[in-house]
């Protein structure tokens, strides 16, 4: 080999006629920007109309912020949330970040499966769970009445504030739970060693070291959990409801479908409060911490020694974890599938003399069939297609030059902070407001999508930004500097490296998208129903046992596609292409 | 034919100057470095000749391409600059063999499909990797992966070749056999190249000329000897190599030479073709490897430039010895080859190993 073989070529030089990345960048900020925020802007507009968008005349007017604000049902309501919201918050940060120390810095037995069993609430359909909850532990519930008859104690009252807040913390804690422990295994754990060096026993690390170390992601989660609960609608709508406790999500709610002139102003006014609220709180909590030191990945440290020796309550607190996992989440489930084989649940008859085929094959017809097959449809093609976006938006916000490519991780994060009702409200307002295109996405299942898929767009975000930030920039670096475009390196380098981040942003996105349901409550209508909605107007209607085999297939399915998406992930990531 | 110019680029980050008036010229087949400590602006410079950096003003124009002008509102995109850059990372796409990375640049541009293979293979060939081509790069080792990488920035055949402290993930011993290796290539196919490095040893071993970079600004350019032995400051002096560095007053002035009056009263001759304000203040940097000690009793050291010193620390540096002497108030570095046992030494400082530098 000479160099006489090393020519000096000229350079490349394509045709100009393509797009370039500039103008692809552009459109991608465009899409996300306007979907995510657009809805807002004909809900502000409605807000303070005089009557309904679609009503003739009508004039600009803060009457119904007036009217809204001077009911005594909405301040009680107010007061409601606060209690609710509170009471929730405690809970779900004080469990969650206890269990988080006891799985990354003691020697309790099975941390890590109780640490990954812990996350499960936040995957499995949570309106399901709620009506696990209330067929076992319910007034008359099938457990509930048991102890009371055998041990003559009461049970929580699961439909006063207090129940329903602890209902909500047990979905909620997995949030907690994440954030601390994704903290804790991302800490530098010789601050910890460096202070047992000096003297301390271990009780005094945990109080003095660990736990003030813990701080920001408590606040941190606190402040999510806050935001979440005070949109929750499920819980308040089937607990609180029949018991005349109304709350924000509620109210709003409940004065959209039987106020005498539908869609009134008050319902916007109130959504708008409720989003300057949540608008605030995601304000504060980016300004609690660093907008983007937030979604570490969460990396354990195999191999290291448990900190904090649990000695004789090793198996005491393994027990009582264990037993928090059973109550909260196994029992419910087990009752739904108990409930959904039989006529009806009462402790009186054993349930194998009532056991009915009907609740299964009644899923066959009509409503039940057409809602699945719409939730399964949304949870795919939604996966997909939020996943593409996502991860183009992704890049754009990380990888590229454009000038407002900061606004993007904002923009996609600020979804989760929005109550589910005030999208479904936002997009009604938007559809109703955009002639041909939105009365197209009104009357078919594909504004529901969008509204799904907005909703739960962040997951996808969070999924993905961590894995990028660990592809070295140099990589798409030296991919621009052999000639390839801005697009065609993220096509050939960026993309194929995320590949087990857009795996699993898929999964998590289809599960979420197949278990929602509020945003699609403001834009169902006969013939676009989805597993969520008829789930809950079977309910309201005072039928279970439908209702309970409508929870279980999506119990079935989301169970499937994880343990799917954690079997093909591991062979992924053990495939060799991550060194 | 291609030449690199850097024409006062000026690149300001949130609070600091990152780049300030950075002016340089690399000639043809020219090795040209950029040496300096983290932080300097060395790395800043290279990405706004690579075009992944945007400065604010200044002009780089390669092979008579003008790539980047501030004025003229020209930024050319880092891919159709058509340089090869070898990133510190190595950068070797983890998801596609030797093969794939090689070819991409040749798929890029739309090489005809039966030309990419004989022509990943000869560049293979050139860093001697051509036995590994269907490895993936978890499979090589760091010194395989670095030749991958630079045989990846060769494959198209730049204009130029960018090479951004390649060296610096290898361990001692393979890094100065990569340095050997890379120059030899570098010279053989005669590339322009652009290199950064923050260590002196490599800057010095490889490089045809040397820009010394300090907060953001050139410091000096020139051969390795001329940075090395002629220091045009007092940063250049101390960042490349051990320095001796004395301060004084212009006491006398002839043809070539001055005389210097150190603090504590003591002459010191110096060859110098500057022509200095006599009074003026000036410090004068002498390597510890042109001083010369021996035992006081024996010593045949005499005459002026040679001062009574007492050993106060000496350390063994395996191929030489260093001594920490005290001559006066004056502290001195001396290197040499052999011991010296003695206490008591005589220490001369040659008149023609010392360099004037600015503050």
């Amino acid at each position: 080999m000479t160099s006489a073989a090393y020519e000096h070529t000229a350079p490349a030089r394509r045709s100009r006629s393509l797009p370039t990345a500039g103008t692809l960048q552009w459109l991608v900020w465009l899409l996300v920007f306007g979907l995510v925020l657009g809805p807002f802007v004909p809900l502000l507009f409605a807000s303070v109309r005089d009557r309904p968008l679609y009503q003739a005349g009508g004039v600009f007017t803060l009457a119904a912020y007036g009217d809204l604000l001077h009911d005594p049902a909405f301040w009680r309501a107010a007061l409601h949330t606060l209690e609710y919201a509170s009471l929730t918050t405690a809970l779900s940060v004080v469990a969650g970040g206890a269990v988080a120390i006891l799985v990354a810095r003691t020697d309790m037995p099975g941390g890590q499966a109780f640490g990954r069993l812990t996350l499960l609430p936040l995957l499995l359909p949570s309106l399901g769970i709620v009506l696990g909850w209330i067929v076992v532990w319910g007034p008359g519930g099938y457990l509930s009445s048991q102890i009371q008859s055998h041990l003559h104690i009461g049970t929580l009252d699961i439909n006063s504030i207090p129940g329903m807040a602890v209902i909500e913390a047990t979905r909620l804690l997995p949030v907690a739970y994440m954030t601390c422990e994704a903290a804790l295994a991302r800490a530098d754990s010789s601050l910890e060693d460096a202070a047992r060096s000096a003297g301390a026993p271990p009780l005094t690390v945990l109080r003095r070291i660990t736990i003030p170390m813990l701080r920001p992601a408590l606040l941190n989660s606190g402040t999510l959990i806050f935001t979440l609960s005070i949109a929750s609608l499920g819980i308040p709508l089937l607990l609180g409801t029949p018991h005349n406790i109304q709350f924000v999500s509620t109210y709003l709610y409940l004065q959209w479908t039987n106020a005498a002139t539908p869609d009134s102003p008050i319902v916007s006014a109130g959504a708008m409060l409720l989003l300057l609220v949540a608008t605030l709180l995601l304000l504060l909590r980016n300004r609690l911490l660093g907008a983007e030191a937030r979604y570490v990945s969460v990396a354990g440290k195999a191999g290291r020694t448990a900190m904090l020796s649990l000695r004789v309550w090793r198996w005491p607190l393994a027990c009582a974890i264990g037993l928090y996992l059973a109550l909260s989440t196994l029992v419910p489930v087990l009752g739904l599938a108990v409930m959904s084989f039989v006529a009806f649940l009462t402790p009186l008859i054993a349930p194998w003399h009532l056991f009915t085929w009907s609740n299964w094959q009644i899923l066959g017809t009509g409503v039940y069939l057409r809602s699945i097959e719409h939730s399964a449809l949304l949870a795919l093609v939604g996966g997909i297609v939020t996943t593409a976006v996502v991860a183009v938006g992704t890049l754009v916000a990380h990888r590229s030059k454009l000038p407002v490519r900061r606004t993007l991780p904002f923009v996609m994060l600020y979804p989760r902070a929005i109550p589910g009702l005030i999208i479904g409200i936002g997009f009604f307002w938007a559809f109703l407001e955009t002639g041909g295109p939105g009365s197209f996405l009104r009357q078919s299942i594909w504004g529901i999508l969008l509204a799904f898929c907005i909703r739960n767009l962040p997951f996808a975000y969070v999924v993905m930004y961590p894995t990028l930030t660990r592809i070295g920039e140099e990589l798409d670096r030296a991919g621009r500097s052999v000639g390839a475009s801005w697009w065609r390196t993220c096509r050939t380098i960026v993309l194929p490296l995320l590949r087990p981040a857009l795996f699993a942003s898929f999964i998590l996105m289809f599960v979420e998208i197949l278990n929602d349901y509020d945003p699609a409550l403001f834009l169902v209508r006969p013939g676009t129903e989805v597993i969520g909605t008829t789930m809950l107007d079977t309910f309201l209607q005072g039928i279970v046992g439908p209702v309970a085999s409508l929870a279980m297939v999506q119990v079935g399915i989301t169970v499937i596609v994880l343990a799917l998406g954690t079997f093909v992930f591991k062979v992924r990531v053990s495939g060799g292409h991550d060194a | 034919m291609p030449e690199i110019h850097v024409d006062s680029l000026v690149k300001q980050f949130a609070e600091s100057r990152a780049l300030d008036d950075v002016s340089f010229h690399v000639a043809e087949g020219e090795l040209f470095t950029l040496l300096g400590p983290s932080g300097c602006g060395k790395s800043t410079t290279l990405m706004s000749v690579a075009g992944f950096q945007t400065p604010e003003e200044g002009s780089v124009t390669v092979d008579g391409d003008v790539f980047f002008d501030a004025r003229r509102r020209i930024n050319v995109a880092a891919e159709r600059r058509n340089l090869g850059i070898v990133f510190q990372s190595y950068a070797v796409w983890p998801h596609m063999t030797v093969y794939g990375n090689l070819a991409f640049p040749l798929k890029v541009r739309k090489t005809k499909r039966n030309a990419i293979r004989p022509r990943v293979l000869e560049v293979l060939e050139l860093v001697e990797m051509a036995h590994l081509v269907d490895r993936y790069p978890h499979q090589l080792s760091g010194g395989q992966q670095q030749r991958v990488a630079l045989a990846r920035a060769l494959v198209y055949s730049p204009s130029v070749l960018l090479l951004d402290e390649p060296f610096s993930n290898l361990d001692a011993k393979l890094r100065e056999r990569a340095r050997t290796w890379v120059k030899e290539l570098q010279s053989r196919l005669g590339l322009t190249t652009v290199f950064v490095t923050h260590d002196q040893d490599e800057a010095l071993s490889m490089s045809d000329r040397v820009a010394v970079m300090s907060l953001g600004e050139v410091q000096q350019i020139g051969t390795p000897e001329e940075i090395y032995r002629r220091p045009a400051n007092r940063f250049v002096a101390e960042f490349v190599g051990n320095v001796n560095l004395l301060t004084g007053v212009v006491a006398t002035w002839e043809r070539g030479r001055l005389a210097l009056e150190l603090e504590d009263g003591r002459k010191l001759w110096i060859d110098s073709d500057h022509t200095p304000t006599p009074n003026a203040r000036i410090t004068i940097a002498v390597r510890p490897e042109s001083l010369r000690i021996e035992p006081a009793g024996t010593s045949t050291l005499n005459g002026s430039n040679t001062l009574d010193a007492r050993v106060t620390a000496m350390a063994f540096l395996g191929d030489h010895y260093q001594y920490e002497l005290a001559a006066g108030s004056l502290a001195l570095t001396v290197q040499t080859s052999g011991p010296v046992f003695a206490e008591q030494v005589k220490v001369h400082i040659p008149a023609d190993a010392c360099a004037i530098v600015a503050e």
